[in-house]
């Protein structure tokens, strides 16, 4: 609660809320406001911003604004899906191998290594292109998710070994408690804070990663985002001809998100990092 | 003789390490492809066979699966075929076999879209490009980026006000976002550089002044829109290592014993650094990536075009020469770092992590 | 003369939000040349505080608020960090800090590093003989000099560090030394090297003033000439080291004395009485006598006067109640 309310007198702290809010509000409450179309053709394609199209057309005349606010709510849907997944499992991996060390510890540190040092973007591009038929935006978000848990793995681990030897830890185990019970309940709630940083990261970069992938032409077939708008404009010659609405408003949104995400990260650590302090 | 040397034992346990983590590369880079669609080639002539009669199809179909090691071939060198002189097809294994043993003598494969053209022919064209677009921006990203982390750390105040929500700043915006901003602005707009290419069309390749200050032109786009994101996440990292060590028994008693200023900020620098290093040779695979993509935007003709233009045609001997190459140089790179940190780092050949 | 004078000393920490501890509240001492303090008290009394806020060099986030600290009559206020790191540290006043295990830069060879702070303080100087001075000197304590000199920390045995500690803190022959907990951390064997040591240093003249501080108050009998007891970021008890060991009068030294198992002749009969409840918080003003929450024998008054050292029994007390 204490650290509730240093958090609250950190101005970068809720600068990033704020922003990280805004941007939720767009994808979230705008379109009860906004008469969101993807599909229809508003008007001739690359229409220029104006009152009627704030942010013009695409390519084939679709209104940008509904793009945009479709476009973000899939690369936050992205985002959290492929967090989850990979702060869980990382969490997962993180806290037995640490807690457990010896021979579990050394498997799963081999493991983790391995994954790190070969490139995860090498893992999607084959994952990805194998997958010709059914690339839909949930499975790109749980290929995220499993290719990128290995970093919160690495970190937790170190800091769940580090709580191993704390005097509860060895009284839990005199008591007779299990495995599952001293790592849900003696160190899990210890690492929470800790957790959750890692998770707004991994949120960051799944965001990032899934933007890479569709501009690659490995994105979504089922679902608009961030990406797939500017892999669009890229495809459809936006660049070459000056059509800045195509790509600068998604830019400035995937940038926005992102940011909001490592500030609230980097704010949470000042507070929960005694270290980091002036 | 190994084991009264820390440095040589640490570097040969990190070096087999790193063989074992090769061949692990190469299997998944073989065996993830082949978990979705069956066989590539099926792929592929569905493409070819268009307009091609039954008979020439069937003979361009079996070129293709002797040209990926799908059937089982014999020592001359010719398929061999079941009573029905239908080709017998090769185990999962035999073909992992023998992809092993031609990417050990450096055959990628042939490609499907440049038929018959060697992937890695194609390759050898391409990475130079790469190579010298990324090496430099890579380098000089991570030796700004860690100058400006630790002068923000060291200084905090003003300096540190303005410098870290800029690196944060810089880190949040993707690679070839930032890119496109760059073409859109300075060869769009002002036409100050050029949009596309790694020179220009009208100049022959060869080593004159005139094809070097064309590449050179050609470069500084590509080359600004990766630095700055790149020396801006060193920034950071560099920045909280900074302050850790800032904050160390270490540095407190070296302040108590009079040490010069100088020195000590060369202490915490150096001893920041040393992670840093590590974080970069884990993030190199990021990076690479981001790099790469980054090139599409400018269709420099480096490994990123050609990669992703195989992805478009489903040119999968060329999407796996591509991965492959990309994880053997994050590995080499990798091994690279750690044998620096091996000698540079006291604690790490005594075995203590650091 | 005193070599060493501080007078009524204000410390204090600022945290990031902006909250001030005043970890120091009012210290003053002097000390002549020659002279041993000890100073003792709980772990977060306020003693290692005090030790920095000693030697003139502030590192944030800890501040001045108040008082004089003076080095040969020379004051150690309102210098700039350059003229202090120049012309006190290292050479008029030296610190062993605590925890020297971590003391050492983990990158550099020993060597390397006392090379570093001869330079710092010594212009010129002619390279062999600076090896020869640093040979000599760790042959002195009791270290195998070339092979220590050219080690790294890891490379070395706690004990090593810790005399490499010792001998980088005295290699300038510093006219006073201060050693934060020394001793804490080390096996028994080795702490009795240590305190040999350190006497050793002393014997051979290479430095004749020190304070002492620990948090093991029997420890510093055989130490220290001179005691203080430290609470809350105030001395209760000022006296010989006799005095204070053998017949405390503040009723914290007392429940200081009664907490520890000693092997002091007289005592080791004795049954030892855990001092229940925790100092007061000092980012917060206190009224009355600091110990008041804590002390077995308080009077309602005493919560309300502040208490101020007076003489009991030939040594200064912070208790108007002690007799």
């Amino acid at each position: 609660m204490k650290l509730f309310l240093n958090l609250l007198k950190t101005p970068s702290f809720v600068f990033g809320v704020t922003l990280f809010l805004a941007t939720l509000g767009v994808a979230l409450v705008l379109p009860w406001f906004y008469d969101v179309d993807t599909v229809g053709r508003a008007g001739t394609p690359y229409l220029p911003p104006s009152a009627e199209h704030l942010l013009g057309t695409n390519h084939l005349g679709v209104d940008f604004v509904s793009l945009l606010i479709t476009g973000l709510r899939a690369s936050l849907y992205v985002g959290l899906l492929a967090g989850c997944i990979a702060t869980l499992l990382g969490t997962f991996l993180g806290v037995y191998a640490g807690y457990k060390g010896g021979w579990i510890d050394d498997l799963i540190n081999l493991v983790t290594n391995l994954f790190i040092v070969i490139p995860y973007f090498v893992v999607l591009i084959l994952i990805s292109a194998s997958l010709e038929e059914g690339r839909s935006l949930q499975l790109i978000a749980v290929i995220i998710g499993l290719t990128t848990w290995p970093w919160t793995t690495r970190s937790v681990r170190a800091q769940a070994a580090s709580l191993k030897s704390r005097d509860h830890i060895g009284l839990a185990k005199v008591n007779g408690c299990g495995t599952f019970q001293i790592v849900t309940l003696h160190i899990l709630p210890y690492l929470l804070s800790y957790v959750f940083m890692v998770f707004i990261i991994q949120i960051a970069a799944g965001i990032l990663v899934e933007a890479s992938i569709s501009m690659i032409g490995l994105g979504p077939y089922d679902s608009i985002s961030l990406g797939v708008l500017m892999d669009d404009a890229m495809k459809n010659e936006a660049l070459g001809d000056g059509i800045w609405w195509a790509f600068i408003p998604s830019t400035i949104l995937i940038t926005a998100v992102v940011f909001a995400l490592y500030t609230l990260n980097t704010s949470m650590e000042g507070v929960f990092n005694p270290r980091l302090r002036k | 003789m190994l084991t009264n040397h820390p440095t040589l034992r640490y570097i040969g346990s990190r070096g087999i390490w790193y063989l074992a983590t090769l061949i692990v590369a190469i299997a998944i880079n073989f065996f993830l492809p082949r978990l979705g669609t069956a066989n590539p080639v099926d792929v592929i002539m569905g493409k070819v066979a268009s307009g091609l009669s039954t008979e020439a199809a069937k003979e361009k179909e079996e070129a293709y699966l002797k040209e990926f090691g799908l059937v089982e071939t014999n020592n001359l060198g010719e398929i061999v075929r079941d009573s029905e002189s239908h080709p017998i097809k090769a185990s999962l294994l035999t073909q992992f076999g023998s992809y092993l043993w031609m990417t050990l003598q450096g055959d990628l494969g042939t490609s499907f879209l440049n038929y018959p053209k060697k992937v890695s022919t194609i390759v050898a064209e391409a990475v130079p490009w790469t190579l010298a677009l990324q090496f430099p921006t890579i380098v000089l990203g991570w030796i700004i980026g860690n100058l400006i982390g630790a002068l923000a750390a060291y200084k905090r105040g003003v300096v540190d006000g303005l410098f870290f929500p800029l690196s944060l700043l810089s880190c949040s915006i993707p690679f070839f976002a930032f890119g496109m901003l760059l073409v859109y602005q300075f060869a769009i707009i002002w036409e100050f550089f050029p949009a596309t290419g790694g020179y220009a069309n009208d100049v022959m390749q060869g080593f004159t002044w005139e094809f070097i200050s064309s590449v050179a032109y050609h470069y500084t786009l590509p080359f600004l829109s990766i630095f700055p994101v790149l020396a801006g996440g060193m920034a950071i990292g560099m920045r909280s290592m900074a302050i850790y060590e800032l904050g160390t028994d270490y540095i407190k008693y070296s302040q108590w014993l009079g040490i010069k200023e100088s020195r000590i900020v060369l202490y915490v620098f150096r001893n920041a650094m040393l992670p840093q290093l590590t974080g970069l040779a884990l993030s190199l695979g990021m990076m690479i990536g981001g790099a790469l993509i980054t090139e599409l935007i400018f269709s420099y003709p480096g490994l990123g075009t050609a990669m992703l233009k195989a992805i478009e045609g489903n040119d999968y001997p060329m999407i796996q020469g591509c991965t492959l190459l990309i994880a053997i140089t994050v590995l080499i790179a990798n091994f690279t770092v750690d044998v620096l940190i091996g000698i540079l780092d006291p604690r790490v050949k005594a075995g203590q992590a650091l | 003369m005193p070599i060493f004078e501080v007078n009524d000393l204000h410390l204090h920490y600022l945290t990031r939000f902006g909250a001030k501890i005043h970890a120091v509240a009012g210290v003053s001492f002097s000390m002549e040349q020659g002279e041993i303090l000890g100073i003792a008290g709980e772990s977060g009394c306020g003693k290692s505080t005090l030790v920095n806020g000693l030697m003139g060099l502030f590192i944030p986030p800890l501040y001045p608020t108040s008082g004089d600290v003076r080095v040969g009559g020379e004051s150690l206020m309102g210098r700039t960090p350059k003229d202090i790191r120049e012309n006190v540290l290292a050479r008029k006043v030296s610190m062993i800090p605590q925890g020297a295990i971590n003391a050492l830069n983990p990158t550099r060879k020993i060597k390397h590093l006392a090379m570093d702070l001869i330079k710092s303080h010594e212009k010129g100087g002619n390279k062999n003989e600076i090896q020869k001075r640093l040979y000599d000197r760790f042959n002195l304590l009791g270290l195998d000099a070339e092979r220590v000199l050219n080690s790294f920390p890891i490379e070395l045995t706690a004990g090593e560090r810790q005399r490499s500690v010792i001998g980088l803190t005295t290699l300038l022959d510093p006219e006073m030394v201060i050693a934060d907990e020394p001793t804490s951390a080390l096996d028994v064997t080795t702490q009795k090297a240590v305190i040999k040591l350190i006497f050793n240093l002393l014997d051979k003249k290479i430095f004749s003033t020190m304070i002492f501080i620990t948090h093991e108050l029997p420890l510093l009998r055989h130490v220290a000439h001179r005691i203080a007891i430290m609470y809350a970021g105030q001395f209760v008890e000022l006296g010989t080291a006799e005095q204070v060991v053998f017949d405390p009068r503040h009723p914290y030294t007392r429940a200081l004395m009664d907490a520890m198992l000693s092997a002091e002749p007289g005592q080791a009969k004795k049954e030892t009485k855990p001092l229940e409840g925790a100092p007061p918080n000092l980012a917060h003003p206190i009224s009355g006598c600091r110990f008041a929450a804590r002390c077995p024998s308080a009077k309602p008054d005493c919560r309300i006067n502040e208490q101020s050292l007076r003489i009991v029994g030939e040594r200064q007390v912070r208790c108007d109640y002690a007799e």
